[in-house]
């Protein structure tokens, strides 16, 4: 019951992240745009290319999509409403995370063309930049929480949440799980201007929808993570439990979506340079920081 | 036959077959990607053993690792597309023969030695996390910085062993 | 002796064969590596089997099984490093070229 529940409420935000992605980039706000963008892609033809490597053109966008659910199993929305309560919740959402990449190359190999494949690759740079960015900063707010399960995690926020206890990791995170989403600036595997759409580019009908479902996804996702780990997950004053997971979520997912949209594409050899000589020592830093203010102030 | 078993015994062949696929494709990424989902079934394997934290680092680990793998399969192979079905293997016979007499004294180890009563119930895994941090950090803690140390110096030779040689005549035209 | 042990214990042995007809078989540096990645898994199972049906209240087997982890990507990083200086001198990593190491 809880896990129907829970993946209708996935769907339901994940359209409303299609909604605020319109609304963002071209300034329309139409509820009903994803609705009819999606079935003009489903009446689409959907070509398969000369020559594909067929198992993983056929996997690589289902592979997107199963990962993003999957990461969402372990997050709360309330304290009951959520799949499983894994005594290793905060490592297995990185566990599932980790198959975008996955899932990236084989739609990168799979079609058989040369952007497609630049662009999977790509992806396999940038994870090395941003992958101890992810892991390092959620190792801190396990650090406070002395727990991995994501529900205890939440309750250690109660007296200060996470963002003002170590802004250094919220900023990373942040920053490391808009790359993770190859979300502009960060967009380096389906960028539109040099790659034609990278990864994207040979993916047509029913298969470029379940592709774009499986971003929308891992973007909603990503947002319900950074809530559940910095912004205090359900807890908020006067409104119930339910109302503060949305509205956290919804407003961090507008935020990602519009942070990036006026900055350039970042450059691969920059992202990899900046990540890891800044941004891996302020994560250490950051770990230390909260292992000492644990100590003081437990 | 309990779900235990029957999930052991899943992941398992699952975990052998794609080990077999791995040698027998000719395209490199699949190859590389069908050990990735070799260790994701053994890493599934773990958890159907209850090492919940186990089995979520392999699954963790493995990803990247394999896909770095693939990368290198492609820079490094003559054909990695696999598209000109090229045979790369030697001594077949003397391979596929010492395999055969790895797996059947290992399979005779396993099932002549007595292995003693099993333990019916393991730790649950909060429990379990918590005293292998404890372990990791007390008991063995020497034998963990020693593994830490070994992989910085691994990194740092592995760096150092890979890095372009500086041409030094050509300095002066920089 | 209970059957989950066994069935483990042969799923080791089997990857550990596999592992060994690779890591012996295949011409190429990489695919050799692949092999001896088998192996370390097929251990690897068999150290998470005797963790959890023999010594489950013993932490130092869990333990086991990160040092094997480690040694994975020592391996990886390693081999990948004498690779890239291989193929950077020689132009391949085929083993079957590398003929001065028989000295």
């Amino acid at each position: 019951m809880t896990t129907v529940l829970v993946l209708l409420l996935l769907a339901l935000g994940t359209y409303l992240v299609a909604v605020i992605e319109d609304w963002t980039c071209r300034g329309h706000f139409r509820l009903s745009a994803p609705l009819t963008a999606g079935i003009a892609l489903l009446g689409r033809e959907s070509i398969v290319p000369r020559k594909p490597d067929r198992i993983f053109f056929e996997v690589g966008p289902v592979l997107l999509l199963i990962s993003a659910v999957l990461a969402a199993t372990v997050i709360p929305l309330t304290p009951d409403l959520i799949i499983t309560d894994l005594a290793t919740g905060a490592l297995f959402i990185n566990a599932a995370l980790v198959y975008v990449l996955v899932a990236l190359l084989m739609a990168g190999w799979g079609p058989d063309g040369a952007y497609a494949m630049v662009g999977g690759w790509r992806f396999l740079g940038q994870l090395i930049a941003y992958a101890m960015l992810i892991v390092m900063p959620i190792t801190a707010v396990a650090m406070r929480a002395e727990s991995l399960l994501t529900t205890q995690i939440v309750v250690s926020q109660s007296g200060l949440w996470n963002i003002l206890y170590q802004p250094v990791g919220f900023v990373l995170f942040f920053v490391a799980s808009m790359a993770l989403a190859f979300l502009p600036p960060f967009d380096l595997p389906t960028a539109k201007g040099e790659l034609a759409g990278g990864v994207e580019a040979e993916y047509s009908g029913a298969r470029l929808a379940v592709f774009r479902l499986g971003r929308l996804t891992l973007i909603i996702t990503l947002a319900a993570a950074t809530v559940v780990f910095y912004l205090g997950g359900w807890q908020g004053p006067w409104l119930p439990p339910w109302a503060w997971s949305a509205i956290k979520i919804l407003v961090v997912t507008a935020v990602m979506l519009t942070a990036g949209r006026y900055m350039p594409r970042i450059r691969e050899t920059d992202l990899l340079g900046w990540c890891w000589m800044f941004g891996i020592p302020l994560a250490l830093f950051n770990i230390f920081l909260v292992g000492v203010l644990v100590l003081v102030f437990p | 036959m309990t779900a235990q078993m029957f999930f052991i015994s899943f992941f398992g062949i699952a975990a052998v077959w794609f080990g077999i696929v791995v040698f027998r494709t000719f395209s490199m990424v699949r190859s590389a990607l069908a050990l990735l989902f070799s260790q994701t079934a053994l890493g599934a394997m773990f958890l159907s053993m209850q090492a919940e934290f186990l089995g979520v680092l392999q699954i963790m680990m493995m990803a990247t690792e394999m896909s770095i793998m693939a990368i290198f399969m492609v820079m490094f192979m003559m054909d990695p597309g696999g598209l000109g079905e090229m045979d790369m293997t030697h001594q077949k016979r003397l391979s596929l023969g010492a395999g055969i007499v790895s797996f059947v004294a290992a399979v005779a180890i396993a099932v002549f030695v007595d292995w003693g009563p099993a333990a019916s119930s393991a730790p649950d895994a909060a429990q379990q996390t918590v005293d292998l941090g404890l372990e990791l950090l007390g008991r063995s803690m020497l034998i963990f910085e020693t593994a830490g140390i070994t992989i910085l110096t691994a990194m740092i030779a592995a760096t150092a062993v890979a890095i372009q040689p500086v041409k030094r005549s050509n300095e002066h035209e920089h | 002796m209970s059957i989950e042990l066994l069935l483990a214990l042969i799923t080791g042995a089997a990857l550990f064969g596999v592992g060994v007809y690779g890591a012996l078989s295949q011409t190429n540096l990489v695919m050799i590596m692949m092999g001896v990645e088998l192996i370390l898994a097929g251990a690897m199972v068999n150290l998470v089997a005797f963790w959890r049906y023999l010594h489950p209240d013993n932490p130092a087997g869990q333990m086991f099984v990160l040092i094997i982890m480690t040694v994975m990507a020592i391996e990886m990083a390693v081999g990948f490093g004498v690779a890239i200086a291989r193929f950077r001198a020689k132009g391949s990593v085929e083993m079957e070229e590398a003929t001065e190491l028989k000295g």
